[in-house]
């Protein structure tokens, strides 16, 4: 028998949230929903700034009032005292729920055959059950948007809540097309084409682009005029973000490109869409600024793009972008990793962006750019109650996340790594001599 | 420019000790830091004197030497250089993914100081890497450990020399895909990677044996003996059994893990760590008993199958049992920020500031046998030192100086942007990386597929 | 030993001297043979060695060495009398590596239980044993580098890891085999084949130590089993391991491809640890490495290609700061290229030139940059005669002009490296060839018209064939390449494109196929209009046929 460090047991009592969630052995921890009255917390709303000693009563999913000293004498108190109220972490970037094991074919759903496919739906390959999706959710990253790739339209994203059975109990709200804009940068060492082969095969896929795009409009314009069109499900889709009834998400990520890009949108007259990726964005925020586009930056924590470039590029691309005037919000591109989004906030926290906007790049900003700010982002009343309480600054690792609830869920604060951690701390049987 | 900066200080120690041809080593006072020694506790409100690479004394009101560069670090954290168990920066080729053993090769002889990812290793704080071969191959080759003296074009240069010798093994789905499905040629399963490293090893000492036999009665009168073949690669698994390599085993599952340390008992090999090791967890009370240790991703799981069922408490759990751990980057992103993943342990598991921060530094000294040397402040240690803004642990620490041998490599505000050693005479347009591929354990390993499949984790 | 091999092959090639005027004059139905071998090269600007200065006088040339040279030399009866005034003569150059001529060996099959991780040595790109002589077919090919003023050359086999053995060839006349010497050294190259061990850097570094020291052992068997021991048992010789006797034996050197720092590190360590003779072959960055090449016993083979200057005359007017700041460092790095040879002279460190994947009209004008960038004209001459002389235990018998030495001659109407120089004749082992001086016979106008890539369809009575030819515009003129069907069979190859000329309509080029070891000159006129080529080929004595081509407007892929 080893001995324990007694702080680690102390520790394993916050850890393994016993007070509500003791798991006994057959009990299957389920999120339930009903009225949860947050007692007196410090509120980070976000939008209406820090609201220490605050009450916050949860009803039909929605945030029904925020105040001192609230009386609900039929809600579930949760004491949180000394602790803070945050709205919940949206994602804007994310591959969660469409791969499970990130090398096994089987598992990979997120890009499709074919290299003009807008209307494959993330939605419809969302695995509700996948074992990341608690993983995830259990760091206060609440909801992410699901984003197909591969092909230059490589299918249509959705914006989900992480609970849920069905993709549609899932579902929050907001469907993007994503557009990998062609890049005239080398993709690598290993890619040797001339300087002039580069520019040639960038203007090849602009033309190319601009073809399909005159087709959209073309198949809208038709389609509004009642023409009866042949069944054409790419155009069909690829039509929506043409009328603006989809955001255009424009993958685009070395300076020039980005300046292509905003100009390719003026000459397309194209308003409702936000740029990804982003990751020179620095070398042209003035220009983006101009542009009024809102920007999905990340990973933050990624290398620069060029051998050339500040150590830190990637770091304070986000801080340089939110001083120049634009709409910033955070991803982390990643599937099984999502829970890092708050650190990648940190990070541009730490490198420019400040503690206040950081916040605001993974709550009420991305909420902003999806038309959602009247549902999620911040802690209003009426708003969706997406939320997560913790002992601390969520971007810190030393703070641990208390309590999650998702659209007036409370969330069962497990995992199946916190599950493997329970069992195996001490294992029974030891070392066999 | 950091080549400026070695150059000089090459220059400097070479005017303190002519007789050798030496990497630089610098002289510095670094004052009033909070100095977080790992090994002796947190000082506050303290200096720390660095003479000739070295850490001369550690204490309160100390003076700076003639010409000796002294740094006011009031409010600044001071800790050891970041030492990282797992690398692949700096090396031109990682994999020799031809052969299920190649114990023969050396990744000293594929080190590539013009990496610009070794500045902004420093730039995170990490000062030592160990920079191994990649995981196609049951038994890889002989890894090296390296400073990041930046700026030198000399590969020896960033050489650790006082460093023993390493060498890479590779367990599971790795050297099963890549010689099993990918050539048809053992192993295929987990079965066969046991049976390959048992295999090596008995040829080995029987090479050992013929040898012996052959030196023995050279020069004897009426020896018919002929000199047996050269082997390096039996040479190299020869010194594994006669103890002089340390290995670190690339490994994911418990039982592959089980297995190894039961074939090292068979042999007699007591020096192994295990890396990766996501499922270490699971035999938390055999890697303490038998091994060196564990080094371990922060968070990294579901990038194939056999991490599937793993945990970031992984770290947390060996920690309580008592094994040595130690967080590693495996990449060229994460080792720019491991005080960064090591923070990660307190939220999946609630590690003190001390255990966390010997995670990246006295635990893998430990691991590569050079503890002795570096890996926490103490006097008389090598004076590999990083400066931060605010306590390392935190997700807003920024690394303000790093200091190898007291030669300052990084200075958040004095450096230029652009720290390429090498720049393309007749291109422009750079290359771009985006979202780059920062993991390189399979590197190369593509080339040899049979089928060409790509991996996009690859580890 | 060294000494003693080139006393050995002084008195060959003496004899053979020998044999040559012994033998007796025949006839010569094809009219092939020169009337005689006696020149006179008179009134000319002569550069004996590099570092003299040039004087006014006489080159007396008899079977094929120079057999008097001076102010005051008699002219005997019957000599070819060349005038030289207005000429610029100077040592014969000496490619220290080329693969011109040189053949690919065919691919050894796989036997069908192929073992990837233990490959025999063939397959793996490792045949020492072979001499790059067994592949050296495409003569004219290599007697084409005379015009840039090469009169002998040191061939490389081609292959990976280790091709095989070097030999030294001089630019003679067909009726002689050419070859000066064989196994000049043994080729060596961070190549591999593959998905076969060696399959990296990692893997050729170790296998080279493996076969080294294996080498070494089996020599040490041989000998134990020539001993006056009994019992020995029978050494399994391993062809491969012997060829490394004479590396080992000092005899001849490693010559190692080594292009960066790194891998000229990496050949170094390996000589340093085997202690083997080292010649870093087609060298393009010694930045850094003077100590290094200085203290080391290594003869340095510089590259004659130099990086192309595009990036570096890029206007930046307009351009971001940033960009600026980036394209200065590009600046330094070019400037950086082309100052080397010059820093390598200022460090009095010695080195030669190869020609190995340079054009043949960029010699001389890479050199010119050298020059401008800080090499002088001395050290040039040196690079391209004395020293690889030197370096070739040759130095006795060539590498400058003096009575008694091999008759190998550059001749020019200006000095050698300045702008204008154009090399005139060139004579080596005694035979002169004469270069046409009319530059502008192959103009070309509109550059921009041609360069790019087409697709021709031509009708022979083969076929169809297909293929296509790129062009890209240098400076003004235009260089290019055509892919062909390979004539022996299998695939297409390509061929660089010679005389390339356009008067703004008409278009004209040629290039060379080799059809059962014999070399056809192909030559390709015609018609340009718009994107569109309509022209003929004509092969000597195989008549003429159809080619037309289009410019694709673009690349895709």
């Amino acid at each position: 028998m080893k001995k324990f460090n007694l702080s680690i047991y102390i520790l394993l009592a916050f850890l393994i949230p016993s007070l509500s969630f003791g798991q006994i052995e057959g009990e299957v921890l389920k999120p339930y929903t009903g009225k949860f009255l947050l007692k007196g917390g410090t509120l980070v709303t976000v939008t209406k700034g820090n609201l220490p000693d605050t009450d916050l009563l949860v009803q039909d999913g929605k945030i029904l009032e925020i105040g001192a000293d609230i009386d609900a004498y039929d809600a579930e108190v949760i004491d949180c005292t000394g602790k803070f109220v945050y709205p919940g972490m949206i994602d804007s970037g994310t591959r969660l729920g469409l791969v499970e094991v990130g090398s096994l074919a089987e598992t990979q759903d997120y890009a499709e055959i074919g290299n003009v496919t807008p209307n494959m739906q993330a939605l419809t390959a969302i695995n509700p059950n996948s074992v990341a999706i608690p993983v995830t959710r259990v760091s206060g990253v609440t909801t992410v948007l699901s984003v197909p790739s591969g092909g230059l339209f490589p299918g249509t994203a959705a914006l989900i809540n992480l609970n849920g059975y069905t993709p549609d109990q899932m579902y929050a709200g907001f469907k993007g097309i994503p557009l990998n804009f062609p890049s005239s940068a080398r993709r690598g060492r290993w890619d040797r084409r001339s300087d002039e082969e580069v520019a040639k095969d960038a203007k090849e896929a602009l033309k190319n682009i601009n073809d399909l795009w005159d087709k959209a409009i073309q198949y809208a314009k038709l389609d509004a005029e009642g023409a009866e069109l042949d069944y054409y499900p790419e155009m069909e889709q690829l039509a929506k973000a043409t009328t603006g009834e989809f955001t255009l998400l424009v993958e685009v990520n070395k300076a020039e490109d980005i300046v292509n890009t905003i100009k390719w949108l003026k000459d397309k007259n194209i308003t409702n869409a936000a740029l990804t990726g982003v990751a020179e964005g620095y070398r042209v925020a003035d220009k983006i600024a101009a542009a009024n586009l809102p920007v999905i930056t990340g990973p933050v924590l990624a290398i620069p793009s060029r051998d050339s470039d500040r150590y830190d590029a990637a770091y304070s691309n986000a801080g340089k972008l939110h001083q120049a005037g634009v709409l910033v919000a955070i991803r982390t591109s990643d599937a099984e990793n999502v829970r890092n989004l708050p650190f990648n906030a940190g990070f541009a926290a730490a490198y420019g962006l400040g503690k206040e906007e950081a916040l605001k790049a993974v709550t009420i900003n991305p909420a902003k750019i999806f038309g959602l700010e009247d549902q999620l982002g911040s802690l209003e009343t009426g708003k969706s109650a997406t939320l997560f309480i913790t002992d601390g600054d969520p971007f810190e690792t030393k703070t641990q996340i208390n309590h999650v609830f998702i659209d007036g869920y409370r969330i069962p604060m497990t995992s199946r790594h916190i599950r493997l951690y329970q069992e195996f701390l001490e294992r029974s049987p030891g070392l066999v001599e | 420019m950091n080549i400026y900066r070695y150059l000089a200080a090459a220059l400097l120690g070479m005017a303190a000790n002519v007789s050798i041809a030496q990497t630089p080593k610098g002289n510095v006072l670094i004052k009033n830091a909070t100095v977080l020694t790992v090994t002796q506790g947190t000082l506050e409100n303290t200096d720390v004197l660095v003479q000739d690479g070295t850490i001369k004394k550690i204490g309160t009101n100390l003076s700076a030497g003639k010409d000796m560069e002294s740094i006011d670090a009031s409010g600044m954290f001071l800790m050891p250089g970041i030492i990282d168990a797992h690398s692949h920066l700096a090396l031109d080729v990682v994999n020799e993914a031809t052969a299920p053993i190649t114990a023969e090769v050396k990744m000293s002889d594929v080190i590539n100081p013009f990496d610009v990812g070794i500045y902004r290793a420093l730039a995170g704080g990490t000062t030592v890497a160990h920079g191994l071969h990649g995981s196609a191959n049951a038994i890889g080759g002989e890894s090296i450990v390296m400073k990041f003296r930046y700026g030198t074009s000399d590969p020896a240069d960033i050489v650790m020399k006082e460093a023993p010798r390493t060498i890479k093994f590779a367990l599971g789905e790795n050297p099963t895909r890549v010689h099993g499905r990918g050539k048809n040629i053992q192993p295929r399963t987990r079965m066969g990677v046991e049976a390959v490293i048992r295999n090596g090893f008995n040829e080995a000492l029987q090479y050992q044996k013929s040898w012996k036999e052959y030196n023995e009665n050279k020069g004897k009168k009426n020896s018919t003996l002929t000199p047996p073949q050269f082997n390096l690669r039996l040479e190299t698994l020869s010194d594994i059994l006669n103890g002089e390599l340390i290995i670190h085993c690339h490994s994911y599952r418990a039982d592959e893990i089980y297995m190894l340390i039961n074939v090292c008992k068979d042999f007699g090999v007591d020096k192994l760590v295990f890396t990766h090791v996501n499922e270490g967890f699971k035999v938390a009370p055999e890697l303490a008993e038998y091994t060196m240790g564990a080094s371990v991703f922060s968070d990294w799981w579901a990038y194939k199958f056999e991490v599937y069922y793993s945990t970031a408490y992984n770290a947390a759990i060996l920690m309580a049992n008592n094994v040595v751990t130690s967080i590693n980057s495996d990449s060229d992103e994460l080792i720019r920020h491991l005080y960064h993943e090591a923070g990660k342990t307190q939220r999946y598991g609630g590690l003190t500031d001390d255990q966390a921060l010997s995670l990246i530094t006295i635990n893998p000294a430990k691991q590569l046998g050079i503890d002795e040397f570096v890996g926490s402040i103490e006097e008389g240690k090598q004076a590999d030192l990083v400066l931060f803004n605010t306590h390392p642990l935190s997700v807003y620490a920024v690394p303000q100086m790093t200091f190898v041998d007291g030669v300052k490599y990084f200075d958040i505000k004095n450096d230029d942007d652009d720290q390429r050693l090498k720049v393309s005479p007749s291109e422009l347009v750079e290359p771009v990386y985006l979202h780059a591929e920062h993991e390189r354990c399979m590197h190369g390993v593509e080339l040899f597929m049979e089928e060409g499949q790509l991996f996009n984790h690859a580890f | 030993m060294i000494r003693r091999l080139t006393a050995v092959f002084c008195l060959l090639s003496v004899i053979s001297l020998y044999r040559t005027s012994d033998s007796y004059a025949q006839s010569d139905p094809s009219g092939q043979r020169r009337v005689t071998d006696l020149y006179a090269i008179t009134n000319a600007q002569i550069v004996t060695s590099p570092g003299s200065d040039a004087f006014t006088g006489t080159i007396l040339i008899k079977n094929g060495l120079i057999s008097a040279v001076g102010k005051n030399v008699t002219i005997p009866k019957g000599a070819q009398v060349i005038k030289g005034d207005s000429l610029f003569i100077y040592p014969g150059f000496i490619d220290m590596g080329s693969q011109s001529g040189v053949k690919k060996p065919e691919e050894v099959k796989h036997p069908e239980n192929l073992d990837p991780s233990n490959p025999p040595n063939e397959i793996a790109g490792i045949s020492p044993e072979s001499s790059v002589l067994d592949y050296w077919k495409a003569h004219e090919e290599t007697m084409e580098w005379r015009k840039s003023g090469f009169t002998m050359v040191q061939l490389l086999p081609q292959g990976q890891m280790l091709p095989g053995n070097t030999a030294l060839v001089i630019l003679g006349d067909q009726s002689s085999n050419n070859i000066i010497r064989e196994n000049t050294g043994l080729y060596a190259q961070f190549e591999t084949h593959r998905g076969l061990y060696p399959g990296t850097t990692l893997g050729i570094m170790a296998k080279f130590r493996e076969l080294y020291k294996n080498a070494e052992l089996q020599s040490t068997h041989e000998s134990q089993y020539g001993s006056d021991q009994d019992g020995i048992r029978r050494p399994e010789l391993d062809h491969s391991l012997s060829a490394f006797y004479p590396v080992i034996n000092k005899e001849s050197p490693i010559i190692f491809r080594t292009e960066q720092a790194l891998e000229i590190r990496r050949a170094i360590k390996l000589q340093e640890e085997l202690g083997f003779g080292l010649t870093l072959f087609n060298v393009k960055e010694t930045a850094d490495l003077d100590a290094i090449l200085k203290e080391s016993s290594a003869n340095l083979i510089l590259s004659l290609d130099l990086p192309e200057d595009k990036a570096f005359k890029q206007d930046m007017e307009g351009a971001t700061e940033e960009a600026k700041t980036s394209h200065k460092r590009v600046e330094e790095a070019y400037k950086k290229a082309l100052s080397q040879a010059g820093q390598l002279e200022k460090a009095d460190i010695k080195f030669a030139f190869t020609t190995y994947g340079v054009k043949k009209q960029e010699v001389l004008k890479n050199i010119q940059k050298m020059i401008e960038n800080g090499l002088s004209t001395d050290a040039a001459l040196e690079a391209l005669t004395s020293t690889p002389a030197r370096m070739l235990n040759i130095d006795k018998y060539s590498g400058s002009i003096a009575s008694g030495k091999m008759a190998n001659l550059v001749i020019s109407d200006a000095p050698i490296f300045s702008k204008d120089a154009f090399i005139h004749y060139v004579m080596a082992d005694g035979y002169l060839y004469e270069f046409d001086a009319d530059k502008s016979k192959n103009g070309v106008k509109d550059a921009d018209k041609i360069a790019g890539k087409w697709s021709y369809t031509s009708e022979t009575p083969g076929g169809e064939s297909q293929g296509e030819i790129r062009f890209e515009k240098k400076g003004e003129n235009l260089t290019g390449e055509i892919d062909v069907d390979n004539p022996n069979g299998g695939g297409t190859i390509t061929r660089e494109l010679e005389n390339i000329s356009f008067d703004g309509k008409n278009l004209s080029f040629s290039f060379s196929i080799q059809v059962q070891g014999e070399e056809l000159t192909v030559n390709t006129k015609g018609l340009v209009e718009g994107d569109k080529f309509d022209g003929s080929i004509s092969i000597r004595d195989m008549g003429t046929y159809s080619l037309k081509a289009e410019k694709r407007p673009s690349t895709t892929f």
